[in-house]
C-alpha cells in the first residue's frame, strides 16, 4: 500500500498548481480561471467563535437609514422586544418555529457556513438550518416580475478583479433582516473581496426606496476555516411554541 | 391556525440572536442542582435534550426536562451524542424556566465517569449560580 500512497502523492504534488488545489486540499489563492479562491468553511469574525478583536474587523454595522413613517414603528418593536426580554417572556421571533433566516440574514452568521466555486456558478451554505443560496456567474438576472419571492430571492453575480459583486432581488417582504421592513423591490448588492488571505468580507447594501431614506451598508468579516467540516442542521426537534400573547414557550417533559 | 402562527413568526424575526432562541425564558439570578436518572437522551436540533427523572434536588421535583445548546455547537465544544445515555446518574446544574414549568437550561453537567461537561452557552457567565 505504502507505494501507491506515495506515487499518488507526489502525482499530487505534482498537480499542484491551481488546477489541483481543490483535488489536493490545499487552498491556492486563486482558482485556474484566476478568480480568488473564497471556497471552504468560514466563520463570522466577533461571531459565536470569537475573533471580535482581529485587526480585520469591519466597520460597525449601522442603524437601518428607514424613513421617518418605518422609522417610529421598527424602533417599538425593538424596544418592545428589549422590554419583553427584561420580563423574562421573550417575543416569539422566526426561530421560535424554526423558520430560517434568509437573505441577508444568512451572511451573519450565527454558523459557520461553506463557499463552494464551481463553473458558472458560487453556492453558500449556511450551517444553521441548512441554508442554500445559489449566485449564478454566467445569467443575466431575470426581471422581478420572473422571480417567485423566496427566502433567499435570486442571485446573480460576477467577478470584478478581485471583488465578487452579487446582485439579489426577490425576497419575501416577510423575510426580514434586523426586523427592518422591506418592499418587494428591494435590492441587494454585495461585495466579497479577501482583504487578507484568510478573512473575507461581505459588503452587503441593501437598495429600498421605498422604505430607507438612503442605501444600508453592512459588513460582516468571516475567518477561514481551513479543518472544520460542515454539520448538518434539521430543525426536528423543536418545542418552542407561541401562546396567545406571542411569548416564546417551552414544551417540557417527555415529547411523545 | 399555522398560518396566523406564521405569520406573527414572520413579523418578528429574530434580531441578534446568536442562537436558535433568546435565553431571556431562563432565570439568570437562580441555579438548580439536579441530581437523577436519565430518561431519555435527545441529540437533535435545534437543541438537545436530557429527560432526567430527579431523585435529588428542589422539592416537588420529580422530572426536569434540561435544554441543551445546538448539538452543532456541543459538538464545537467537543461534546458527543454518547458522552451521556439513558440510564446514567448525573448531576446537571440549571437556569430554571422563569415559567415554573419543569425545565431548564443546562449550565454544567457531572457524568457517570465524573468528568464535568460544560455546554457551549452564550454568556454563560451571566448566570448566576445559587445553591
Amino acid at each position: 500500500m505504502r507505494a501507491p500512497l506515495r506515487t499518488a502523492s507526489l502525482a499530487c504534488a505534482a498537480l499542484c498548481g491551481a488546477l489541483a488545489a481543490l483535488l489536493c486540499g490545499t487552498s491556492a489563492a486563486q482558482l485556474p480561471d484566476g478568480v480568488p479562491n473564497i471556497s471552504g468553511a468560514w466563520e463570522r469574525l466577533g461571531g459565536l467563535g470569537g475573533g471580535g478583536d482581529s485587526p480585520h474587523m469591519p466597520p460597525r454595522e449601522p442603524p437601518p437609514p428607514l424613513k421617518p413613517e418605518f422609522r417610529a414603528e421598527w424602533e417599538a418593536r425593538r424596544e418592545a422586544a428589549r422590554a419583553a426580554d427584561a420580563r423574562g417572556e421573550p417575543l416569539a421571533t422566526n426561530y421560535t418555529f424554526c423558520i430560517p433566516d434568509g437573505m441577508p440574514g444568512m451572511m451573519s452568521g450565527p454558523f459557520p457556513f461553506e463557499i463552494l466555486q464551481s463553473p458558472g456558478q458560487v453556492t453558500i451554505v449556511q450551517e444553521a438550518y441548512n441554508q442554500i443560496r445559489r449566485i449564478y456567474l454566467d445569467k443575466p438576472q431575470l426581471p422581478l416580475a420572473e422571480i417567485e419571492p423566496g427566502f433567499y430571492g435570486r442571485s446573480v453575480g460576477e467577478w470584478r478583479d478581485d471583488t465578487l459583486v452579487v446582485e439579489t432581488i426577490g425576497v419575501r417582504e416577510d423575510v426580514r433582516f434586523r426586523d427592518v421592513p422591506h418592499s418587494p423591490e428591494m435590492r441587494i448588492t454585495e461585495r466579497l473581496r479577501l482583504v487578507a488571505p484568510d478573512v473575507l468580507w461581505d459588503e452587503i447594501t441593501i437598495d429600498d426606496p421605498a422604505v430607507l431614506e438612503e442605501p444600508w451598508t453592512v459588513t460582516f468579516g468571516y475567518r477561514r476555516m481551513p479543518d472544520y467540516e460542515i454539520l448538518e442542521y434539521v430543525c426536528e426537534n423543536n418545542r418552542e411554541y407561541a401562546d396567545e400573547r406571542g411569548v416564546t414557550r417551552l414544551r417540557t417533559g417527555p415529547q411523545d | 391556525m399555522h398560518r396566523s402562527i406564521l405569520a406573527l413568526a414572520l413579523l418578528l424575526p429574530a434580531a441578534e440572536l446568536p442562537a436558535h432562541h433568546s435565553f431571556a425564558i431562563f432565570d439568570h439570578e437562580r441555579t438548580y442542582t439536579l441530581e437523577g436518572t436519565v430518561r431519555e437522551v435527545h441529540w437533535t436540533n435545534p437543541h438537545g435534550y436530557i429527560e432526567l427523572d430527579v431523585t435529588a434536588g428542589p422539592e416537588g421535583i420529580a422530572a426536569f426536562t434540561v435544554e441543551l445548546t445546538s448539538i452543532n455547537m456541543l459538538r464545537r465544544a467537543n461534546w458527543r451524542s454518547t458522552d451521556v445515555k439513558a440510564g446514567d446518574r448525573v448531576t446537571a446544574i440549571v437556569a430554571p424556566l422563569l415559567s415554573g414549568e419543569p425545565g431548564g437550561l443546562l449550565l454544567e453537567l457531572t457524568v457517570p465517569d465524573g468528568r464535568i461537561l460544560v455546554p457551549p452557552v452564550p454568556a454563560i457567565q451571566t448566570f448566576k449560580r445559587t445553591p
